[in-house]
């Protein structure tokens, strides 16, 4: 049929089909005269469009959003059939399913494989999460079955149909009599269990769900348990999800609810569950949180030094006093001086009289309350400061992991006032001397024949040191304790780091560095372009030197398999420095990534076999390589400096080439 | 996820409208995750009872996408027709591969697990419903927007007629001649 053709056929069957249809076999006579095809075209959808009833009319979502939303549908697992897939986060994946014994709805998570494989874990997890269960609290998740299936590790839980607080707070609906409600049933379960000897450890939206009765549910007693003390790939909350976004456009995954004890990696007892609620109290309030950062370090620090801002700009209002004051009680650093038991702070809930005399439904926008900004704005400055700093230091590599290692406490670390701070007495011109001489020393450590430096590259290194130590004055306001936990933890893996390179004759300096620089301020984890974090590769690099996928952030693992690398691409590019650089640089793109930009870089006159040839020429480098060498090699140096010289930069540690014996 | 600001999601929508489809390259991951949740909502307020109109969650995904309360309604009707081309890819994609991996195809490259949450019939439908659309569209182009924009995209006669910049009337006669014409395509002879 021709569009023409079509034309003339749609006039009549529009004509035909704008009558009654008693009086459409005569139009349609009438109209088609002679032309009998036209009349058979015509009446052959008119007689289509009374048969098509509901064909197309219910949109394709209503029958295919399942396609959409995973494959599991109709899957069995043991009695269950998944139903639909509710959700999935770092501790699995979470599922509508029906109990075909019962007969009755029941959420089914289905525990990741690392999980799933440690059954002393799992029992550990089980059992306080059955303990959780039992104290048959009505606003504790209900815990049905923990079993197997196959090779499937399971929990069945209670079906909630509800809300998770995630979901209400963005709905911004939130007025201040349900907020207070919310965190009230969240205490009292709290209090309940808190009796029973369990912590939950990652009270968080989305472990919150309210029913469409009001009716709260705290969920996952005891999961906090199964991923903690883990490999550095699943420390909790590794999920970077973008959930979170701040109004400078920070992203942050679920480390915002963390205490300062859970961020310094120490014992926890229920008093962290009192803070976690408290930062939850402070996000309902203000559809803010309390303390972020650009990357979770930048957040821990947040939480560890910082105090929130106000909650509201205007506290006339004895309310707004009362709500101030128990959410500054639950945000206290010192976990001696919060509150001691959930039952304290729900007693001080009750006493937030009438909350709805406040006149704010939390988040209307005619009567929102507005961040008190002269106290706020320090805050903002530090945390743009310090996401510049983590850009610059660790976005400017490609690597990001943040060594997480049970053995090391941070804590015991000591912070707080630190006398030696020779770098910060310095002059500016004192300071680069410094930097000129250090560079040299590292170098040479390198294996690399020292070069003078231009004041450019000096002043790229000094750019990094002084944001690695800059406090603006203030004492540890920031910088300082994100190092130390850098190279406190870096620390441990010394020797199996000197072991691996000495063995490859990939000199040691490097293996040291490289996990610093690499591994500042993120831990390991998985996905499916690459290990991020310590020693970062490719998948397909990590098989071909003998490291399975779920081995890639396995520290024993990847030290000799980086350093079996390194060792192969300066075999075959070269053992300079330069071409060091680059394969550094090439980590996580493979070798091929590399070599063009190397080859031409020899073309380029003056070519020096050090490291900041690199530097130098970055205009020869392809667009990724530049951006990144331009930041990765004086940051390099910068923490090799720093790392060098511990005492002028308060790290409580010796000198990390001391560790190697270099 | 990507964040897009307001000027990159118009300028893709409007490189995408032009004709460059490297665009609409750039646009499905983005759209694709909101077709998920968009999904996910949609089954929730379904079992819930709730009906719901898909135009006001992809309404809601453009605000969020986009992020900026002052839409230019060009980008808004833009956008609402990319979601409804990449439902459409999506759905038509796993039909396929479905069909594929029944008729025997190269099993390891289609896990069975992938594609068996779609039915047979179902996939034998929507690639019958699909391949008609191409023909219509041969024939007759904006019938084929209103049938894309309502089926898949789930957009109401108005929103459809709101999209398409032609007055109701029009998209309700449209739609039922476009209809009768699949259904005779995809049923018929």
């Amino acid at each position: 049929m021709t569009p023409e053709r079509w034309q003339k056929v749609e006039e009549v069957l529009q004509g035909a089909l704008d009558l009654p249809s008693q009086e459409r076999v005569s139009f349609l006579d009438a109209a088609c005269g002679e032309d009998d095809e036209l009349k058979r075209e015509a009446g052959s959808l008119i007689s289509a469009h009374d048969e098509a009833g509901n064909f197309i009319e219910q949109p394709a979502i209503a029958e295919d959003a399942h396609i959409l939303l995973g494959r599991s549908v109709g899957r069995e697992v043991g009695p269950y059939t998944i139903l639909e897939c509710l959700g999935s986060g770092g501790m699995g994946e979470v599922y509508l399913a029906q109990d075909r014994r019962l007969d009755r709805p029941v959420a089914l998570k289905i525990l990741p494989a690392y999980l799933a494989a440690d059954d002393a874990r799992l029992r550990r997890f089980q059992r306080e999460a059955r303990a959780a269960s039992a104290l048959n609290h009505p606003n504790i998740l209900t815990i049905h079955e923990v079993g197997e299936h196959e090779d499937i590790r399971f929990i069945a839980t209670e079906f909630i149909d509800g809300q998770t607080l995630g979901e209400l707070i963005a709905s911004g609906n939130l007025s201040v009599d349900e907020i207070v409600e919310i965190v009230s049933q969240v205490a009292s379960a709290l209090s309940a269990a808190h009796a029973a000897g369990i912590v939950h450890r990652d009270i968080k939206p989305e472990n919150i769900m309210r029913r469409s009765d009001g009716l709260v549910k705290i969920l996952d007693f005891g999961i906090a348990k199964l991923v903690e003390h883990e490999t550095p790939s699943t420390f909790p909350n590794i999920k970077h999800d973008a959930r979170v976004q701040t109004e400078v456009g920070v992203v942050m995954g679920t480390v915002n609810y963390m205490s300062p004890e859970q961020a310094r990696a120490v014992e926890v007892d229920k008093r962290t569950d009192i803070w976690s609620l408290g930062v939850l109290l402070y996000e309902m309030l203000t559809n803010r949180l309390p303390f972020i950062g650009a990357t979770r370090m930048d957040a821990l620090v947040s939480i560890l030094e910082r105090e929130p801002a106000a909650l509201f700009v205007d506290d006339s209002k004895p309310e707004i006093r009362s709500l101030q004051k128990i959410v500054d009680k639950t945000l206290r650093k010192n976990r001696n001086d919060r509150y001691q038991t959930a039952e304290d702070l729900l007693r001080e809930l009750k006493l937030v009289t009438n909350p709805s005399s406040l006149g704010l439904s939390s988040r209307s926008s005619s009567s929102r309350l507005t961040i008190q900004h002269a106290k706020s704005r320090k805050g903002l400055m530090m945390m743009a400061f310090g996401a510049l700093v983590l850009v610059l230091v660790g976005g400017a590599i490609v690597f990001k992991g943040w060594i997480s290692h049970p053995q090391t406490n941070i804590a015991a670390a000591p912070t707080g006032t630190l006398t030696t701070k020779a770098y910060l007495q310095m002059s500016g011109a004192e300071q680069l001397a410094f930097i000129s001489e250090q560079e040299q020393r590292v170098s040479t450590m390198m294996g690399d024949r020292p070069v003078k430096l231009n004041d450019e590259a000096l002043r790229a290194i000094k750019t990094y040191v002084d944001r690695w130590v800059e406090r603006d004055g203030q004492p540890g306001d920031l910088g300082d304790e994100s190092l130390n936990v850098v190279y406190t933890r870096a620390q441990s893996h010394v020797p199996l780091i000197t072991r691996s390179f000495a063995a490859r004759k990939v000199p040691v300096i490097i293996g040291i560095y490289l996990p610093v620089i690499e591994s500042a301020y993120r831990n390991c984890y998985e996905n499916s372009i690459g290990a991020k974090g310590l020693f970062q590769f490719l998948p397909q690099t990590a098989r071909q030197y003998g490291v399975a996928h779920e081995e890639m952030c396995d520290v024993e693992k990847m030290a000799p398999a980086a350093a079996h690398y390194i060792a192969d691409r300066m075999a075959e590019l070269g053992e300079d420095s330069q071409s060091v650089t680059l394969v550094l640089l090439s980590y996580n793109r493979g070798p091929e990534s590399v070599r063009d930009d190397l080859r031409e870089l020899r073309d380029t006159e003056n070519y020096q076999r050090n490291f900041w040839t690199l530097f130098a020429h970055r205009d020869k480098l392809d667009e990724q390589f530049r951006k990144e060498s331009a930041g990765y090699v004086p940051a390099f140096f910068a923490a090799a400096i720093i790392g060098e010289n511990p005492k002028a930069f308060d790290l409580p540690m010796p000198p990390l080439s001391s560790l190697a014996n270099l | 996820m990507a964040t897009l600001s307001a000027d990159n999601l118009t300028g893709l929508l409007i490189e995408w409208r032009a004709g460059d489809k490297t665009a609409l390259d750039k646009l499905t991951p983005l759209v694709y995750d909101e077709l998920r949740r968009i999904a996910h909502r949609y089954v929730r307020r379904e079992r819930n009872g709730h009906t719901l109109g898909t135009t006001a969650l992809v309404n809601e995904a453009y605000l969020r996408l986009a992020g900026t309360k002052n839409i230019a309604w060009n980008d808004r009707a833009h956008f609402f027709a990319a979601t409804a081309q990449v439902m459409r890819h999506v759905l038509i994609d796993h039909a396929r591969r479905r069909l594929y991996a029944k008729r025997g195809g190269q099993a390891q490259q289609v896990p069975i697990e992938d594609v068996s949450a779609m039915s047979e019939e179902r996939a034998d439908e929507l690639v019958a419903l699909d391949e008609a659309l191409h023909d219509l569209a041969k024939l007759d182009p904006r019938k084929a927007s209103v049938v894309e924009l309502r089926y898949f995209g789930g957009l109401s006669l108005e929103e459809t007629a709101d999209v398409l910049d032609v007055s109701l009337m029009t998209v309700r006669r449209d739609w039922r001649a476009a209809k009768a014409w699949l259904y005779k395509a995809v049923n018929g002879e």
